[in-house]
């Protein structure tokens, strides 16, 4: 309930032209890190989630006067960063002329070199693993699996039915499953 | 009497129990990922986030330099020409005037001016034309449609007045 009434007065202040920069550092700082890390897990590269990050927060205070609290205030600021994070990814490939696919198998062979990795060769396994899902169901696996968001939670941000999410993040792990089998026996 | 095994009232889904080893089988799997991603932040990125987004979302708007397609100035220039052009056709083609050119004579003017041989100048054109002969026009032969003055305008507008800052 304390949460609720902490977003609401956190929207009205958003929506007040004289509280508005305090409400937004405010707001920045409760989800800059939740925020980054669902971003960072899509976009792999640190400078790229920055972007990103920012790109979401902008939004959010461009457009704050015309959220009408139909959703809860985290859950549409997770939903813009899920769709920025996919239209980033999109708009680099097109910007390279490569495919989503090439750009993720770029972004993924870099990380061992990358100063901002510094995952043991399991946890490279994994995100090559990770890499090879399609972007919709890398992002349900990831905001599952790393932020730890319920299905509920999930079917709310996303816009998709629970059951629809379930069956997304089963077959996910199935795949990565499959993936690191196939990958340790190289 | 025979002994239910079932509990009264409940069902399972179907195939739950086909499906149960692979399920179980991947459930566990999933207990063997690792639990991070092994990603890192360049330390005190955090730190000033804050006043970096403020920066962006409060600077001033700078007005992106708008290039109009057609400039006032030279769509009133190109349009001069056009009327001027239709002023002195109407002009020459005026069955009022008192000239004495018949109409074989006219077809041939016509047909000199439609070859592109009229080597005048319209503005030096337009000094010929009295404010007499302005307003013997027929006016309702020189409403043109939109459409028509936009078309001429398209033909006859060089990409240089166009590309003129």
């Amino acid at each position: 309930m304390n949460v609720v009434v902490e977003e609401r007065e956190l929207v009205t202040a958003l929506q007040t032209k004289e509280a508005k920069e305090e409400a937004f550092r405010e707001l920045v700082s409760q989800y800059r890190e939740r925020l980054y890390w669902q971003i960072r897990n899509m976009v792999l590269d640190h400078d790229d989630a920055d972007d990103v990050l920012q790109n979401t927060f902008i939004k959010v205070f461009r457009n704050i006067d015309s959220f009408k609290g139909e959703s809860k205030l985290h859950t549409w600021m997770y939903r813009i960063a899920a769709n920025e994070s996919i239209t980033f990814l999109n708009n680099k490939a097109k910007r390279n002329n490569v495919s989503i696919d090439n750009l993720k198998d770029s972004a993924v062979s870099r990380l061992e070199s990358d100063v901002y990795f510094e995952g043991d060769a399991m946890q490279l396994q994994f995100q090559k693993a990770i890499a090879t899902l399609p972007e919709r169901q890398r992002l349900i696996f990831t905001m599952k699996y790393f932020e730890d968001h319920t299905y509920e939670e999930l079917s709310k941000i996303l816009e998709t039915s629970v059951g629809g999410l379930k069956s997304s993040y089963h077959i996910a792990v199935k795949k990565i499953t499959e993936f690191i089998k196939t990958n340790e026996t190289l | 009497m025979k002994k239910e095994n079932k509990i009264q009232g409940f069902k399972a889904p179907e195939d739950y129990f086909e499906n149960f080893e692979e399920r179980l089988f991947y459930k566990i799997a999933e207990e063997n990922f690792p639990e991070s991603s092994g990603f890192k932040i360049p330390e005190n990125y955090f730190a000033d986030l804050e006043n970096r987004l403020l920066a962006v979302v409060e600077a001033p708007k700078t007005k992106s330099k708008v290039i109009p397609l057609f400039r006032t100035k030279h769509i009133a220039a190109v349009a001069a020409v056009a009327a001027s052009l239709i002023i002195g056709i109407s002009i020459f083609k005026n069955p009022d005037t008192n000239t004495t050119i018949d109409s074989l004579q006219l077809a041939t003017i016509d047909n000199y001016i439609d070859a592109g041989n009229l080597n005048l100048d319209f503005y030096e054109l337009t000094s010929y034309i009295s404010d007499e002969d302005i307003s013997n026009l027929d006016m309702q032969h020189l409403q043109l449609e939109d459409a028509e003055i936009e078309a001429y305008l398209f033909e006859n507008t060089s990409e240089t007045i166009l590309n003129e800052p």
